[in-house]
């Protein structure tokens, strides 16, 4: 079964009590941030922040406007993260659609970071490996829900099984268009074949107003580099290799006595 | 009565030799080392050396030893890599050296162009390298799309720069017989220096026998 969170943004209070949930089950030490002149707790995820609420202040809909988010890893079907690490075992996705890090395993390259086309991986400077969400998969590994979800006092999170929440999402944006919001839909992008993080959005012609990429995907630097470039680079290898031994087989060394001319006989003898 | 044999013609000085042999050492354990993380057919390689982490943190500084190493080879080498006339027509027949056709040959200097083309395609792939090595160094500090151009590019550059390596190891062991001494002791006989550097035996001879 694969299991996902909803987020309904239209729900978001911007209690932040996700976030305490977040920092406190995963034991994170508490770092000092920086004051934005916003509601917004952190400008940004940390190795030991993994999930801000961002309030996207802006002048729209005649007013102010808060575009509530909820940033995270994704657990995307199709991950990015994955796809760029070059340490087996160092990004697991597990088999309810979980992308795992196993941190033992991580030799710390942040490739990861490059690859993930949400911008969410982050190194920590102390131990050189990279940290995010996990779903809380110590908690649904034994049929807990995740941490953020069970603090979360508006029903503005659910989790559950993917594909029921897949149409309660569907149904909630029914509800919104019917209460005059045209543009409400559901996030869930193709690009990297859906994510496992599911968002009912007011504007969801307009993710970026969110801080969500309009059609992520695996960045094609990185499927280049893992797919065909595998490829030129072990021809290159073998090639090369096989073609010296055969050259060496048919020609071999090159040899002053074998190979001199007349024309060079001219120059200078070195017999004296 | 001196034999050919005793004769010896200095090649390559001790700097030389040691800054060959330097950027030799560092270009193989980056490699090994990159190898390791490039595939994850290949990261039993990474176990052997200590482990990914480990890896991951000395094959950085193995690349900026060879980027020093290969500029050090290039202050001393670079003015005498420029193609001549004669070099020119060698390339266009880059295939009757491959076949021991030397009597089609211009003669060469004291390196020959299929030498001087390898140092340049060393010189542009160490700076690519270099560069894009840089940039994945320190992902956090780098701005997104340099990222992702280095994320092909640098292996990409790599691939190129082992390729060249590959055959200047087989032009130096096997295929041209004694050259290995010339980096390794320093020096070479006449016979080989006459054969394989013409112009450069004519240039040591006029100054050393009148
Ligand atoms: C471990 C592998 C290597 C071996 C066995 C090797 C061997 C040699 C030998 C025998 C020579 C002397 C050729 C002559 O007398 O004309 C030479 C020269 C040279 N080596 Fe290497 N080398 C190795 C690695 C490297 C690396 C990694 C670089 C730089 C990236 C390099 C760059 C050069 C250059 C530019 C020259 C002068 C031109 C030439 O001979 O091609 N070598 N090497
Ligand atoms: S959001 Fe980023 S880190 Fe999370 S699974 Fe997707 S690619 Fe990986
Ligand atoms: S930092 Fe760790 S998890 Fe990220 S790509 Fe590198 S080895 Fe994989």
């Amino acid at each position: 079964m694969i299991v996902a969170k909803l987020i309904d943004t239209t729900l978001c209070i911007g209690c932040k009590a996700c976030e305490v949930a977040c920092q406190e089950w995963n034991d994170q030490e508490y770092t000092l941030g920086t004051f934005g002149g916003t509601y917004q707790t952190m400008p940004d995820l940390s190795h030991n922040f993994w999930n801000l609420i961002k309030f996207n202040e802006m002048e729209r809909d005649g007013g102010t406007s808060w575009l509530m988010s909820k940033y995270q890893c994704m657990h995307c079907a199709d991950a990015g993260c994955l796809a760029a690490c070059p340490a087996p075992g160092a990004i697991v996705p597990r088999a309810n659609g979980t992308i795992d890090f196993v941190h033992e395993n991580c030799i710390g390259c942040g490739y990861c970071i490059t690859g993930c086309p949400f911008d969410v991986p982050r190194l920590s400077p102390t131990t050189k490996k990279v940290y995010k969400c996990s779903l809380c998969s110590d908690r649904t590994a034994v049929g807990l829900e995740p941490a953020c979800i069970k603090t979360c006092p508006t029903n503005c999170l659910t989790f559950g099984e993917r594909d029921e929440l897949v149409r309660i999402a569907e149904a909630r944006s029914v509800e919104l268009k019917a209460d005059g919001f045209a543009d409400a839909g559901v996030y869930n992008p193709p690009g990297v074949g859906g994510t496992n993080v599911l968002y009912v959005l007011k504007h969801a012609s307009e993710p970026e107003q969110y801080g969500l990429p309009k059609d992520p995907q695996i960045p094609w630097t990185v499927s280049l580099w893992k797919g065909p470039m595998k490829w030129l680079g072990s021809l290159m290898f073998w090639g090369t290799i096989l073609g010296a031994f055969f050259h060496f087989v048919i020609y071999g060394p090159q040899d002053p006595a074998k190979h001199g001319h007349p024309e060079k006989e001219d120059e200078p003898s070195d017999k004296f | 009565m001196t034999n050919s044999d005793e004769i010896r013609i200095p090649r390559f000085d001790a700097y030389e030799r040691v800054m060959h042999w330097m950027s030799a050492l560092s270009f193989g354990y980056a490699t090994l080392t990159g190898l390791a993380i490039w595939s994850p057919k290949l990261y039993w390689m990474a176990a052997v050396l200590g482990g990914g982490f480990h890896v991951r943190g000395t094959h950085p500084w193995s690349g900026v030893v060879f980027a020093v190493m290969i500029g050090v080879m290039f202050r001393r080498w670079a003015a005498g890599m420029s193609l001549d006339a004669d070099d020119r027509v060698w390339l266009t027949r880059l295939h009757k050296y491959a076949t021991h056709d030397h009597g089609a040959l211009p003669p060469s200097g004291r390196f020959n162009a299929g030498q001087k083309m390898l140092f340049w395609s060393q010189v542009a792939t160490t700076l690519a390298l270099f560069a894009t090595g840089i940039v994945l160094w320190f992902p956090e500090s780098m701005p997104r799309s340099l990222r992702l151009a280095s994320i092909a590019l640098h292996p990409l550059a790599a691939i190129g720069s082992i390729t060249n390596i590959l055959v200047h190891i087989y032009m130096g062991t096997a295929a041209v017989p004694q050259s290995m001494r010339a980096m390794l002791r320093g020096y070479v006989v006449p016979e080989w220096a006459r054969f394989h550097h013409p112009k450069w035996y004519k240039a040591w001879r006029a100054s050393h026998h009148s």
